[in-house]
């Protein structure tokens, strides 16, 4: 799949802290948990074993669907720093 | 940064750098702010540049500089059904002359050089820049508060172009915050694939370039697919509403993966390689979701605005961003003249857009919002459309019945009486 290879085809400056928050007090009661199937980096994924959500924001292509999809505020979400995050080089 | 400038202008992308380019060429002191470390960078765009008089107004021989790719003169239109699929093909003679209907490009190239033009005009770009807030004195915005070094920068304007999820416009009050059913996710690969290949393919010669849009290829979800040719690469991808994309429980990039398989799409790519994936989002709320354009200090343009629409054959975007680039420039120079930058002079910039075709296509088809929100566009019709056809089209040796009955038998069970009539009156209102 190609989320599993991302890092092989996308071009990423990670920065050293996530650029996204999340509450996971809030995923924990969350009903949907649309994150985990809508994000098209797959960076959402949740944790049966710790009960939790899994998040890898190095994988995240900055589109905002997360944003948009949660109806809970779970999400503190910022651009990643000036000059870090994804850098398209073809597209 | 210890320089003073006239204007401020968040992103660089082509409402951005062409707002900048004009301001520039106006001698007014320009500061263009970019989050990616190049402009461009940012941006996943994979579509087409339709023909945009306001660039040649930006600069003469616009065109013969500007790195495009391929000029379009074909456009597909393919419906998609469980065993079947039906293509119209679109080639005008007249879109294979200058100045051309249409461009595929590369946002990496393109909106470098055209925020080069503009710094060659005298603008300054800072690129690796967030802009985090705005500055306000009482209700007017006085400036931007950039994320890292620089800090707080003042200017007597600033033009919002910060892309789709405009933080800025949201900040200053001009919109409300989104809703899933207001905007599209695109997800997107970039093929590579040799100019011969990909001329033969999609019959094509010299720089001369195809779109093909797909209906019915996203498991009943609102959205499409596309695949546009550059001139060595080809964008494959799809596009969702977010809020139908939310219910359906499915992922985009499963559902991509899946429409590579299709056998229309399977063929165009064979052979292609996969180069780079991507996601954005799209504006998708059509007319009735344009932000307020203006405020005192501050001009929207470009997706930022929500300048962006389709109705289904129609998808239109960057042209809109560079005219109201352009038209926001204009307005800001007016004010400089008169001294005033409050919402009673940066009010001209709403009504030279209204004038303009940019927000008069999107009233025009202000109604395609409702139509495109139709599920059953996406998920009966579609196959409605390939079961006909291929009973009308079958020779079997079995006589054949009357097509108008084929017809009725294809939507029968499908969809009502009631709702198709419903269907048709809300396409007809939103196009005809």
């Amino acid at each position: 799949m190609i989320v599993d290879e991302i890092f092989e085809i996308v071009s990423y400056k990670i920065d050293a802290e996530a650029h996204i928050r999340v509450n996971q007090d809030i995923c924990h009661e969350c009903t949907h948990r649309a994150c985990t199937f809508a994000c098209p980096a797959r960076c959402y994924q949740w944790n049966e074993e710790r009960e939790r959500i899994d998040f890898a924001y190095e994988a995240c292509l900055e589109c905002g669907t997360c944003l948009l999809i949660c109806d809970r505020e779970a999400l503190d979400w910022h651009y990643p720093r000036g000059g870090f995050g994804v850098h398209f080089r073809l597209t | 940064m210890g320089k003073r400038f006239d204007v401020i202008v968040a992103g660089a992308g082509p409402a951005g750098a062409a707002a900048a380019l004009r301001m520039a060429q106006k001698g007014l002191k320009v500061l263009v702010l970019e989050r990616g470390d190049v402009p461009g960078g940012k941006n996943m765009f994979g579509g087409m540049l339709p023909g945009c008089p306001a660039a040649e107004e930006l600069l003469a021989g616009f065109w013969d500089s500007a790195p495009w790719e391929r000029h379009v003169v074909k456009r597909v239109l393919t419906i998609i059904a469980q065993s079947s699929s039906t293509s119209l093909a679109f080639e005008a003679d007249s879109y294979d002359h200058p100045p051309y209907n249409g461009y595929t490009l590369f946002r990496p190239l393109f909106d470098g050089w055209l925020a080069e033009q503009a710094v060659r005009a005298g603008a300054t770009l800072l690129c690796s820049t967030v802009v985090q807030d705005l500055l306000r004195s009482g209700e007017k915005i006085t400036g931007v508060r950039a994320a890292g070094p620089e800090g707080d920068l003042e200017a007597r304007a600033v033009v919002a172009c910060d892309g789709v999820l405009s933080f800025l416009a949201e900040k200053a009050g001009l919109r409300p915050p989104f809703a899933p059913r207001h905007m599209a996710v695109g997800v997107k690969g970039l093929f590579r694939m040799p100019e011969e290949l990909i001329n033969e393919r999609f019959n094509l010669v010299r720089d001369q370039g195809a779109t093909c849009e797909f209906l019915g290829c996203t498991e009943g979800i609102r959205g499409g697919g596309f695949i546009y040719t550059q001139t060595e690469t080809l964008s494959a991808g799809l596009v969702f509403h977010l809020d139908a994309l939310k219910r359906s429980g499915k992922a985009p990039h499963e559902l991509f993966e899946r429409f590579l398989e299709i056998a229309p799409v399977r063929r165009l790519l064979k052979g292609a390689r996969l180069a780079e994936y991507s996601a954005h989002l799209l504006p998708e709320g059509g007319y009735r979701m344009v932000s307020r354009l203006f405020t005192d200090g501050m001009l929207v343009a470009g997706d930022a605005a929500g300048l962006c629409y389709t109705n289904g054959l129609n998808q239109e975007g960057m042209n809109l961003a560079i005219t109201s680039g352009l038209h926001a420039a204009d307005t800001i120079c007016e004010a400089f003249e008169r001294g005033d930058f409050s919402s009673k002079t940066l009010g001209r910039y709403d009504a030279r857009l209204r004038e303009d075709f940019v927000l008069k296509d999107m009233k025009t088809f202000e109604k395609a919002i409702d139509w495109m929100h139709s599920d059953r566009l996406f998920s009966v019709y579609p196959q409605v459309v390939g079961t006909a056809l291929e009973e009308i089209y079958r020779s079997d040796g079995r006589p054949k019945r009357r097509m108008g009955r084929i017809g009725r038998d294809a939507l029968k069970g499908e969809v009502t009486v009631r709702e198709l009539i419903a269907d048709l009156v809300r396409g007809g209102r939103s196009l005809l």
